[in-house]
């Protein structure tokens, strides 16, 4: 059994809110192979922004805690490494680009120069070594004219050149895991599918996992491979992208797949699921899904479901319709 | 969730946390701000109280009694003429508290409505900021020096001045919110169904501009407080007998050997009660910071 | 019976001052739009960023002046000499629903009073019948009626844009501008919000203006789509031609660049470049310098809206004689 790149165990974070502690992540598990393209989906709350942001440790001190939980990257459990260690792997190993490219750029510094500090950092590059560094990190996020836009400061770039600047940044020290968190939610269509196809061609050539976070299905779907899909703060299911679609287990993943306007064809009215995603401080005992779930039984709301495999690499956390499922198969 | 426009973000550096039971529940539990609203209201529990505490006349000069130090019988000693030192800063306290009370109401009304019309008419904008510009080049000190001399020493005129040195710096604060509440998409849904400049001006952009500001004066409290203790004691303000905490100051600067004790408490009630509401803005400025608010 | 259109606009311009280091510059956000949105349809407005979208949205309400053009509302010009007349006469008919939930309704203002200021501005209602209607509102748009007390942020995104919605529905409008109505909400929540609307336009007889990015939320609302790109209309179809053949270059891109949920859809080669700087547009068309189809005559001469077929017009010189 290959060991993973990266392996998420039991993650619970939580968040300090006037009346006490909240979770915003609660007991969620998942792994990044070598080479990987995971995807993580979930709508508001779900957790996975917090989840990624975890991984790095990029969370407030102040305000949040993890009780309990182990990221385990190359035999090291990153929650109880040391900052140095952290400050290391940050952008020479795992980087992570995010969603608003607008205030991810440090307005007062050129471009040129915000690239070079992670090359001065992480691989002792200075002045021409730099500079050349810089300009063929550029051309390899597809900005044209190049040698001159390394000295523009960041207004006077567009959305989506300013997200590839991020990505020349998180690519520069060739990281062995990218996270990309919402990297085109902020983009214009047109501009988005550039970036993805600038990142699935840098994954090829560069040999990086991604682990790529969107509450769009239709990114997902085109740039996975493996898909995770959480709700409220769990994990309710996982599978490799194609089934996923094909056929879905959990009653949210079919719900919010069948919620989705389809664009090459018509009908009178969308179909949605019932009701609207729960607070983070609403306690729901049981299935965080069966206030909304259509198939509901009184056991979901006694005992908080647990995962189960369903088939070859896709897992649900439904035991009623796995049952089902299995009943019509076996 | 996508968050394509700006305006979640604009929402959240200018208009604060609404109000409702919760916000009564942090405000208790947070500590500066029971700090500083305890002190204060100690202070003003003092003034208000001030004959039932000490009934004797502040202004009772017995020569007999000069000079003597804190005592059991006199708190705080007696000062050059033989009047007790406490009961002087407690009738002060009425003095200093009144004059930073109504240097806050007055200047926070003209500052309100003054900053809203310069962000609602662009073309008083430009002349009514030049106006703030020229009073603010003055240090507040010296301009309200100039006018409580003009206007002869009394509480009324240090009021006057006060209020007229720290009006600009609100209207910066008003302006610059009103300015930003402007081109929020509730404030375009009114006009979308007619409103009248007066009635968004009313209802829509001085609501929310009023957190900034709230902030903003307590520290001019504060700063109206200390402001009128200088200007009491350099002569211009408050002339005794009638006490502040200034003229208290001032008067006991030349027997600073012998009764070190006439300057010395008075100097504590107003660090006190600057300290206090110093905490009492930050918390409330901590408070109404909309990023402790609950968000999607 | 002859169908008349309740909004006609023609030639609609709208230009920028832009101040900055060197002076003045014209920010050219709108270029001659023309277009006609008859009672009871969806005219669904797409377009990226720098379209003019939204631009022509507010143009229509009032909220931005036009620079030139008419602006024909239910026969009154609002674009005109006396436009802010006109504007007044119809003001009660036409409404706005705008993007974001959190900045579309007034932290301090109970949603009582904020679904009721229209009613409130226009005085024609008693105090009973302007509770009863707001009432009746919070119904038609699915809130429990108790909310009347209650402040925006205790209500969660897509109860919020419900909110919205009823006050836009306070003084029973024709004609509603929804400018990205459901992009600032989760997936979940924006198939009921459109559900919504679209039951709110049969009950009501509603017309709107829909604009939207998001080109498959434009199908489910839409009868009619105009795609919009750097200032002006580059095509007009009926929803069913304008997703199945897309006849305008930036719209097949614009369909091909939409990530399917379907892992088995095979994609067609990225469009590359970006939109065009409004401050200094290219001569001739505008989609140009990113067409794969690029002649020399698109680099000098603008193409105008022309008839393509039934109900269809295109901004193309392919589809010029």
């Amino acid at each position: 059994m290959i060991m993973p790149l990266l392996s998420v165990r039991n993650l619970t974070v939580q968040f300090r809110v006037d009346s006490g502690w909240v979770t915003a992540v609660d007991d969620v598990s998942l792994d990044v192979g070598e080479g990987d393209c995971v995807g993580i989906v979930g709508e508001s709350g779900s957790g996975k922004s917090v989840t990624a942001l975890s991984i790095l440790r990029l969370h407030q001190r102040a305000t949040t805690r993890i009780p309990s939980g182990t990221i385990t990257y190359q035999g090291q459990d990153l929650l109880r490494e040391r900052g140095s260690t952290m400050r290391r792997i940050r952008g020479s190993e795992i980087a992570m680009i995010f969603q608003d490219p607008m205030s991810s750029l440090n307005p007062v510094l050129t471009i040129a120069d915000q690239i070079s500090e992670t090359l001065r950092q992480h691989q002792g590059l200075t002045g021409v070594a730099a500079r050349k560094r810089v300009v063929e990190l550029l051309g390899l996020v597809r900005i044209p004219d190049a040698t001159r836009r390394a000295d523009d400061y960041p207004h006077r770039l567009s959305g989506g050149m300013r997200q590839r600047v991020m990505i020349a940044m998180a690519i520069a020290c060739k990281p062995r895991l990218l996270i990309a968190d919402e990297p085109t939610t902020a983009l214009d269509v047109t501009i988005q599918a550039q970036i993805l196809e600038l990142l699935r061609d840098l994954r090829k050539e560069l040999k990086m996992s991604v682990m790529l976070i969107s509450h769009d299905l239709g990114v997902i779907a085109e740039f996975a491979q493996s898909v995770i899909v959480m709700y409220a703060g769990r994990v309710v299911e996982e599978a490799p992208v194609a089934q996923l679609f094909r056929r879905p287990v959990h009653p949210y993943t079919v719900g919010l797949i069948a919620a989705v306007p389809k664009l090459d064809s018509d009908a009178p009215r969308l179909a949605t699921i019932a009701g609207r995603i729960p607070g983070p401080q609403e306690i729901i005992v049981g299935c965080r899904f069966s206030p909304r779930c259509a198939l509901v039984q009184p056991r979901c709301r006694d005992e908080p479901p647990l995962m189960q495999p369903v088939s070859d690499g896709q897992s649900a956390r439904c035991p009623p319709r796995i049952l089902v499922l299995g009943e019509r198969h076996g | 969730m996508t968050d394509v426009g700006l305006g979640s973000l604009a929402t959240a550096s200018v208009i604060a946390a609404p109000r409702g039971h919760g916000t009564l529940r942090r405000l208790l539990r947070h500590r500066s701000f029971m700090i500083g609203f305890s002190v204060i209201l100690l202070l003003t529990l003092a003034a208000v109280l001030a004959p039932l505490i000490s009934p004797v006349d502040p202004s009772a000069m017995r020569v007999r009694l000069r000079f003597r130090p804190p005592s059991s019988q006199f708190l705080f000693g007696t000062d050059m003429f033989g009047r007790d030192v406490f009961t002087r800063v407690l009738y002060g306290a009425r003095v200093s508290l009144f004059v930073g009370i109504a240097v806050c109401v007055i200047s926070g009304l003209c500052s309100a409505i003054i900053g809203v019309i310069a962000a609602q008419f662009r073309k008083l904008d430009g002349a009514i900021m030049r106006l703030m510009d020229a009073l603010m080049s003055f240090p507040a000190i010296l301009l309200a020096l100039g006018i409580a001399a003009a206007l002869g020493p009394r509480v009324s005129s240090v009021i006057i001045a006060l209020t007229v040195a720290y009006i600009p710096a609100g209207v910066r604060i008003v302006r610059a919110a009103a300015l930003t509440v402007r081109e929020m998409d509730f404030v375009h849904a009114a006009q979308v169904s007619g409103a009248s400049s007066l009635r968004i001006v009313t209802w829509h952009i001085l609501p929310n501009c009023l957190s900034p500001l709230l902030v903003h004066l307590t520290f001019i409290f504060a700063y109206a407080m200390l402001a009128e203790a200088a200007l009491s004691f350099l002569g211009v303000g408050i002339q005794p007998p009638i006490a502040s905490w200034g003229n208290i100051i001032a008067e006991g600067r030349d027997y600073a050997t012998e009764a070190w004790w006439v300057m010395l408490f008075p100097g504590i009630a107003i660090s006190l009660a600057a300290l206090s509401l110093n905490l009492l803005g930050d918390a409330l400025g901590d408070m109404l910071d909309p990023r402790l608010k609950g968000g999607e | 019976m002859v169908d008349q259109p309740i909004v006609e606009v023609r030639d609609l311009k709208k230009t920028f001052a832009v101040k900055h280091a060197g002076g003045t510059s014209t920010l050219h956000a709108l270029s001659g739009v023309n277009f006609d949105i008859m009672r009871g349809e969806t005219l669904g407005l797409v377009g990226e960023s720098g379209s003019g979208k939204t631009t022509a949205g507010r143009i229509l309400v009032g909220l931005i002046p036009a620079s030139s053009g008419t602006v024909s509302l239910f026969g009154h010009d609002i674009a005109g000499a006396n436009g802010k007349a006109q504007l007044a006469a119809v003001r009660s008919r036409l409404q706005f629903v705008f993007q974001d939930p959190y900045a579309s309704l007034n932290p301090r203002m109970r949603i009582g009073s904020a679904i009721a200021e229209p009613i409130d501005i226009a005085g024609t209602h008693s105090r009973k019948d302007r509770n009863d209607r707001v009432a009746e509102l919070l119904e038609l748009v699915g809130l429990p009626r108790n909310s009347v007390e209650r402040y925006p942020h205790e209500f969660s995104g897509g109860q919020r844009q419900r909110i919205v919605i009823a006050r836009a529905l306070a003084l029973n409008p024709d004609f509603v501008v929804c400018d990205e109505p459901v992009s600032a909400l989760d997936v979940s929540m924006q198939a009921q919000i459109v559900n919504l609307l679209l039951d709110l336009q049969e009950r009501l007889g509603l017309s709107y203006l829909f604009i939207a990015h998001d080109l498959a939320v434009v199908r489910a609302v839409s009868t009619r789509v105009a795609v919009m790109y750097a200032g002006s209309i580059v095509e007009f179809a009926p929803k069913a031609k304008i997703y199945s053949d897309p006849q305008h270059p930036y719209s097949r891109a614009l369909l091909d660049a939409v990530p399917r949920a379907d892992p088995d859809f095979v994609r067609h080669p990225v469009v590359a470049g970006e939109v065009p700087s409004l401050l200094d547009p290219p001569p001739g068309c505008s989609f140009h310098p990113r067409c794969a189809y690029a002649m020399d005559r698109c680099r000098v001469e603008a193409p105008s809206l022309r008839e393509s077929g039934p109900g269809r017009r295109v901004a193309c010189h392919l589809f010029s004689a």
